[in-house]
């Protein structure tokens, strides 16, 4: 039942991934917050500053991760060489978010209204950097636990989820006001989680009766090596943790004490608690893949 | 067209490990970094079994995944079928590593770059150089290296005679073939 295996990636590209993700997400939220909470300006700032900043320390870990590029930097003008590889699709989404979302961060800062098309191509670029970086493992026949057109979806709903935590988690401490009338986003950004439950449990389903190795890397998961962080970190403390006390603060609990310093604690343990499950989810799949068996 | 190839007769394999440490001799290879990695399994129930060691290396596919979702063009394949990497080009994203199914690419540490078995007993075999690769290493003839194109090669023979068949059905469409 189980094997043992030198991941290829580790930690590192983990966060890479989460990051990308987390920045993709962040001016997602950013947009939707202009589009739905025209009145929250300052949360809508603070997705135009996290969304740069997660995705260039993301690309950093990758180039140090890159060693042959490391040594000899100007190996990394060849990355757009091959146009049928997820990695150059990659590198063209990122280039783009990075310059729009640049571009967006300077002009908030100069105090110049961003026009609404700016945001939509960032927003877009946001929703490719977060699902390239699913398509990225996906399309690796090696790994059963990878090789599904779920992967990208579930990264993409992990984005959008981390992204609107890390905006409303910092809001609550900047300017809760505004935080306390996003009522829409918080809506949305509650129901994520659960729909990442759902592929999650579907990701493994399918996977374990997929192949050997499939079935080995979900045992992994559920029962084996990486259980404990499976279940406690990932699906206790990421996933089922946020959707309680979300589900408790917006639909149960009287509006004054949705809106006392002592909900907006509860809901930013909720935030932090779906940021930690975003970085163990990548980090999980990372891990837990093991490759197919050959002989 | 010449499209070379190679036989791996695991029935003859002892699991020496010469044909590994003859590849890490003549390609200068780090002591941690292997082109050909072995899996070991045993075969039928007691009393009848038999220990086999299968050696795996680069099966230089055709449409190698590899040189597929290499972004700088690293990994590219030969017009005699050989997956060669461009050691100038690679950054090190460990891409290759990640979609090769057959998990025999290998990371240069030193230098930062994935690795792989180069085939190198083409050279040797084309330029007439002494070499000791991992097909003259071999102490019981295990190996047998040639052009697939050419239907009267050792190699094309042997395959034919002996009905080797690919390590894992079409997973890829290799140019190392097995007998088991």
């Amino acid at each position: 039942m189980e094997m043992t295996f030198e991941p290829i990636w580790d930690s590192i590209i983990a966060w890479y991934l989460f990051l990308a993700g987390l920045g993709g997400g962040a001016f997602a939220t950013s947009a939707f917050l202009h589009w739905r909470h025209p009145h929250a300006v300052t949360m809508r700032k603070i997705g135009h500053l996290i969304a740069p900043i997660a995705v260039a320390v993301g690309l950093v870990l990758l180039m140090f991760d890159a060693k042959g590029g490391l040594f000899h930097p100007w190996r990394f003008a060849l990355l757009l060489h091959n146009p049928f590889s997820v990695m150059t699709w990659g590198v063209v989404f990122l280039a783009c978010f990075m310059v729009v979302s640049i571009i967006v961060l300077v002009m908030d800062i100069l105090k110049k209204s961003v026009p609404r098309w700016l945001e939509i191509v960032g927003a877009v670029f946001g929703v490719c950097v977060a699902m390239y970086t699913g398509a990225l493992l996906g399309v690796c026949k090696t790994f059963p636990l990878w090789n599904t057109a779920l992967l990208p979806i579930l990264f993409l709903v992990s984005a959008m989820s981390a992204g609107a935590a890390s905006v409303l988690l910092t809001a609550i401490f900047k300017h809760p006001e505004e935080f306390n009338r996003a009522g829409v986003l918080k809506k949305f950004h509650f129901c994520l989680p659960i729909i990442e439950l759902v592929l999650v449990a579907v990701l493994l389903f399918i996977t374990a009766y997929n192949s050997t190795a499939g079935f080995s890397s979900v045992w992994s998961l559920v029962a084996g090596q990486w259980a404990p962080l499976f279940w406690i970190g990932l699906v206790a403390v990421g996933l089922v943790l946020p959707t309680v006390l979300e589900c408790w603060l917006l639909f149960f609990s009287p509006k004054e004490f949705e809106e006392s310093r002592k909900a907006h604690y509860i809901s930013a343990a909720s935030d932090a608690a779906v940021l930690v499950g975003g970085f163990l989810l990548r980090f999980l799949i990372v891990m837990a893949a093991l490759p197919v068996t050959i002989s | 067209m010449t499209r070379y190839g190679m036989l791996i007769n695991t029935k003859k394999c002892i699991g020496c490990f010469a044909c590994r440490t003859a590849c890490q001799r003549q390609n200068g290879l780090l002591p941690d970094e292997d082109f050909i990695r072995y899996e070991e399994h045993v075969n039928g129930s007691y009393p009848n079994v038999r220990i086999e060691t299968v050696p795996l290396q680069c099966m230089h596919c055709a449409d190698a995944p590899c040189a597929n979702v290499c972004p700088t063009g690293a990994t590219h394949i030969s017009p005699d079928g050989i997956v060669l990497v461009d050691h100038g080009r690679c950054i090190g994203c460990k891409y290759c590593m990640a979609a090769c199914p057959y998990q025999v690419r290998a990371f240069n540490e030193k230098e930062g770059i994935a690795d792989k078995c180069r085939f190198c007993t083409v050279s040797a075999s084309e330029g007439g150089t002494k070499m000791c690769t991992c097909v003259e290493a071999c102490i019981t003839g295990a190996r047998v290296f040639g052009d697939l194109d050419d239907p009267d090669s050792e190699v094309s023979r042997q395959i034919k005679e002996l009905n080797a068949q690919p390590i894992k059905g079409d997973l890829t469409d290799v140019s190392v073939f097995y007998v088991r």
